[in-house]
């Protein structure tokens, strides 16, 4: 197809984008969700009560929510994303202002059927936000440091807000997303360094935020061993379990460490554990290996995209599932201290699903829209 | 990846790509170049970072899965549990089963200059432990100091509740707390703890040290002679017999004849050492131990074993029994007089006083005090306990002395030192000291002959016809052979004898051709009812419970039940006098 004709259509009609749907990564998004629902069949004794059913009802919402967005045209959600960003923040300080007088120590905004996380939200929006800003900055701007300073002006405000709260998981993920990003984007390395740098010099400032539980947490990360019925139980009950699995693991429903409740609230950041010590080495690694397609499916997805907006949304919603997976993954088997970051698509929960899937969407959409061209100004035209 | 990827950078999408990004016009092929592959190079290392941390945590999982791991190399079981360092050793029966134990009881203290709102803290506190005043707790909480106790040995709710309160200036101190599984039933024997965990009484302050010794070796428990089965039976019948006879109080003891250890010992009343406050002193008192009582006929088993010991009598030999004997202004009579000649076995098996009493004159007050001695009657019985009873004998050792002693009266030992004598008279004569611990079966159980085996022998057979045609019919059971003696003493009351306040008796051992174990029953001040026809003697009160007890114990002893008409132990037993074999009159 000819490239001016491309440029002279507007817009794309609803059944061709449908058309365009990459079904593989439908299907990529799909198996570790089923694997999920099996997992919290297991976690609740082999029911599909408390957990399992309403899992599937989000995954369903999840689903429609993904189409819909992936649906949209590229350019709208760009002009948006400066606004998503800016209600994003706006909620994230209602939670904090609020959260502080009125709310306890809620992280969450009650919507009825959805409770939803502004710190959740907040991942995607960072990373919109983030492909918007350095969609309209050339190389050559990036060698001044003033353009430097919106995009970490846009990082460093989230950080903080939920640093406060303070949720160490989140304030993590959405640091290191940002730092990608800044890479990705090009920025020049001394300032991604000193980005990297500036990260380590907060750990002591962020540390007078943590609470004693969650210094505790780290502290214990270093030796566990030091206190077995306490702040270590859970990693030590966990690595036990991940060792009993074996190569083949014990079965289907037949984990004891999770069954025999060793390990509480298994259904939801500690499932991983569940999940190698029922399935062994084989499903762990399986696991591991299907959410790694899912990601070089990912990057495969940005790297088609002809906008620097597309590329750069694409890589920023890989980077932040990537990072779910691996601060879990790396947490349950004791390589990082315990952070409460759920195991993606499996771990049971609402707020983090609906992230995932509107992230996803997000790359449907990259897919979709992959010929796209788009102005800096995010018009419709050149 | 790679492939698609590598098509999309040729497909052509990226000089738009690029071109979107220029400002302007693209200058030249070079300046396009650069920023494509400085993208390209980021991707790559932002792919190649992805791996990486992928390929950590794979190896992690097989590190944790196949090789084990740094940590799963300690044993699982060890995980759970932190290791709990007590105090004080554990006490097992020999058998094993647990008597005592420590469980950590946390005591709550509060340090005054840390406290923010006493009056807070006293209401916040009053609700996790409601039995304290709320002014004491002030009072403790703005003391000076900086410690003071506030409870001592909180239960674990107690402790979460009190933790959950976050009060400052209040703290924990790590306690324990003995704990009785058996609650009241060894209450006597083991005595109990104070709030230190320091025994105060019975086992628990005997061997108090040998408990607490901080070595390695105290994690062994102390394993004691008590039979947590025998000692239940004995507990069980002589608290039924308590409640039939309305008696005030009541002794057992269960001894192995042969080596001395105690298997069961009851004192009641008794209490609850988990909670030894509650009950009164005389709840406390040890009757089996502590306790000196005229103990009466029983001690005829003495006098009779000694008479023939020394030879002065033989079993066809007899005493004038006519008449009571006169002496200082005393009667000796007999309290089931037959009011005739009477041999040996007859004034023993019908309890005569005066036959008794008689056969002790002819032994003589000198031949008799150095027997008595021998048998342990004259001092404290030699046994882990701190409530030994010292025995009470006559200032002036006198001739009424020597005949009252014959029977029983005019001294006073504990039930332990009884049985203890009478373990010795049936044993073959060797006399062991009594212990509360379990011996080592291959060491040798040394001991002093006091007897003659031949002595004993006969001793055997007088006992046994006490319980097949004398005073303590009641006691026998079916297989086992009992041989025993009653007493049925009055007691000495404000320097007088009660007629109507007894203390009822009886001692036997099982089985008579061979004894294993003696049994001791004792009643203080029975009351007779309907079962028994009003009568509260030895006979018809502590007979019955020491037959009772055995037909529980025998069994569980291992002791094997034997056919008494066709038995070969049964002719050892059999008594001949004047050539007549058990020529008794009936009683």
């Amino acid at each position: 197809m000819p490239r001016t004709l491309e440029l002279n259509r507007p817009q794309m009609g609803l059944l061709e984008k449908a058309l365009r749907i990459n079904w593989m990564l439908v299907l990529l998004i799909c198996v570790p969700a089923a694997i999920g629902v099996a997992m919290l069949y297991s976690a609740a004794g082999g029911d599909l009560q408390p957990w399992a059913s309403r899992q599937i009802i989000r995954f369903g919402i999840g689903a429609a929510l993904m189409f819909i967005v992936a649906l949209v045209d590229i350019r709208s959600w760009m002009r948006a994303s400066y606004v998503i960003y800016a209600l994003a923040l706006v909620l994230l300080a209602g939670v904090e202002v609020l959260g502080a007088t009125v709310m306890g120590a809620q992280r969450w905004v009650d919507l009825g059927v959805l409770q939803l996380q502004p710190s959740e939200i907040m991942k995607v929006a960072l990373v919109m936000a983030l492909a918007r800003y350095f969609h309209g900055v050339t190389l050559e701007d990036m060698r001044r440091v003033t353009v430097l300073i919106p995009p970490i002006l846009l990082i460093l405000a989230p950080v903080g807000l939920v640093l406060r709260q303070p949720d160490l998981g989140t304030a993590a993920l959405l640091a290191i997303s940002g730092t990608a990003m800044l890479f990705l984007a090009g920025v020049r390395l001394w300032t991604v360094g000193l980005a990297i740098g500036g990260l380590l010099a907060a750990v002591p400032i962020a540390w007078q935020f943590l609470h004693e539980y969650q210094k505790t947490r780290i502290l214990t990360f270093l030796d566990p061993e030091t206190d077995p019925l306490g702040a270590g139980y859970h990693i030590l009950q966990s690595k036990i379990a991940l060792g009993s699995g074996g190569i083949f693991g014990k079965g289907f429903l037949q984990g004891t460490q999770s069954h025999l409740n060793f390990l509480p609230e298994k259904q939801t950041d500690f499932i991983f554990t569940m999940l190698a010590e029922e399935q062994g080495l084989v499903g762990g690694l399986g696991l591991l290996v299907l959410y790694l397609a899912l990601i070089v499916y990912g990057i495969a997805i940005s790297l088609r995209s002809a906008s620097a907006f597309g590329r750069l949304l694409g890589m920023g919603v890989v980077t932040t599932f990537f990072l779910y997976v691996f601060i879990n993954v790396a947490m349950v088997m004791g390589v990082i201290p315990v952070v409460g970051v759920p195991l993606p698509l499996i771990s049971y929960g609402g707020s983090a699903m609906l992230t995932l899937m509107f992230g996803f969407g997000l790359l449907l959409n990259i897919h979709i829209h992959y010929d796209v061209h788009i102005g800096r100004r995010a018009s419709l035209r050149e | 990846m790679t492939d698609l990827a590598l098509r999309s950078w040729r497909s052509g999408a990226k000089p738009d790509y690029f071109a979107s990004r220029a400002r302007g016009p693209v200058l030249s092929e070079n300046r396009n170049r650069r920023p494509l592959e400085t993208a390209r190079t980021r991707l790559l290392v932002a792919g190649a970072v992805f791996a990486l941390c992928f390929a950590v945590l794979g190896s992690r999982i097989i590190d944790l899965s196949l090789l084990g791991g740094a940590d799963a190399n300690r044993p699982t079981a060890h995980a759970p549990t932190a290791t709990l360092t007590l105090a004080r050793a554990d006490i097992v029966d020999r058998n094993g089963t647990l008597l005592a134990t420590n469980l950590p009881a946390p005591s709550l203290y509060v340090d005054p200059t840390m406290v923010l709102d006493a009056e807070e803290a006293a209401d916040k506190l009053r609700a996790a432990l409601p039995e304290l005043d709320r002014d004491t707790i002030i009072q403790r909480a703005t003391a000076g100091g900086r410690f003071v106790w506030i409870k001592r040995n909180l239960t674990p709710n107690q402790h979460y509740e009190i933790n959950r309160l976050g009060l400052p200036g209040f703290g924990f101190v790590r306690e324990e707390r003995r704990v009785y599984p058996h609650g009241p039933l060894f209450a006597h024997a083991l005595g109990f703890t104070g709030v230190d965990n320091h025994g105060l009484s019975g086992l628990e302050k005997a061997i108090d040290e040998a408990l607490s010794d901080p070595t390695e070796a105290r994690r062994a428990p102390v394993a004691l002679s008590f039979d947590v089965r025998v000692q239940h039976a004995l507990h069980d019948e002589l608290s039924a017999a308590v409640a039939d006879f309305r008696a005030k109080g009541a002794a057992g003891i269960v001894l192995d004849v042969d080596t001395g250890e105690v298997l069961a010992m009851v004192s009641l009343p008794d209490f609850d050492p988990n909670a030894p406050t509650l009950n009164t002193a005389a709840a406390h008192f040890n009757r089996a131990s502590l306790g000196v009582y005229e103990l009466g006929s029983t001690f005829k088993t003495f006098t009779t074993a000694m008479a023939l010991d020394y030879g002065v009598v033989g079993l066809n030999d007899g005493y004038d029994a006519t008449k009571p004997i006169r002496i200082a202004g005393y009667a000796i009579r007999d309290d089931h007089p037959k009011n005739r000649w009477l041999s040996v076995p007859e004034i023993f098996v019908y309890s005569s006083n005066i036959g008794a009493a008689k056969m002790a004159a002819d032994v003589g007050t000198t031949r008799q005090r150095a027997f008595l001695d021998k048998l342990g009657m004259f001092a404290p019985i030699a046994i882990e306990l701190p409530e030994t009873g010292r025995p009470l004998t006559p200032k002036h050792w006198r001739e009424i002395n020597t005949l009252t002693v014959a029977f029983g009266h005019g001294i006073a030992v504990t039930p332990l030192h009884l049985i203890d004598g009478f373990a010795t008279i049936v044993n073959g004569g060797i006399r062991r000291a009594p212990t509360l611990l379990k011996r080592d079966l291959d060491a040798p159980t040394d001991g002093t002959q006091v007897i003659r085996p031949e002595t004993s022998a006969i001793m055997r057979r007088l006992l046994h016809l006490v319980v097949t045609d004398g005073t303590g019919k009641q006691a026998a059971v079916a297989g086992y052979l009992v041989g025993g003696k009653t007493g049925t003493a009055e007691k000495a009351v404000n320097g007088r004898y009660k007629n109507n306040a007894l203390l009822s008796t009886f001692v036997a051992a099982f089985p008579m051709n061979a004894p294993r174990y003696a049994v001791l029953a004792m009643l203080d001040e029975p009351r007779g009812n309907e079962s028994t026809f009003g009568f509260a003697g030895a006979g018809w009160t502590a007979a019955p419970v020491v037959g009772r007890v055995i037909s529980r114990i025998a069994p569980l002893l291992g002791v094997e039940p034997v056919n008494e008409e066709i038995a070969p132990g049964r002719n050892d037993l059999v008594v001949h006098i004047n050539g007549r074999s058990r020529q008794l009159a009936s009683f």
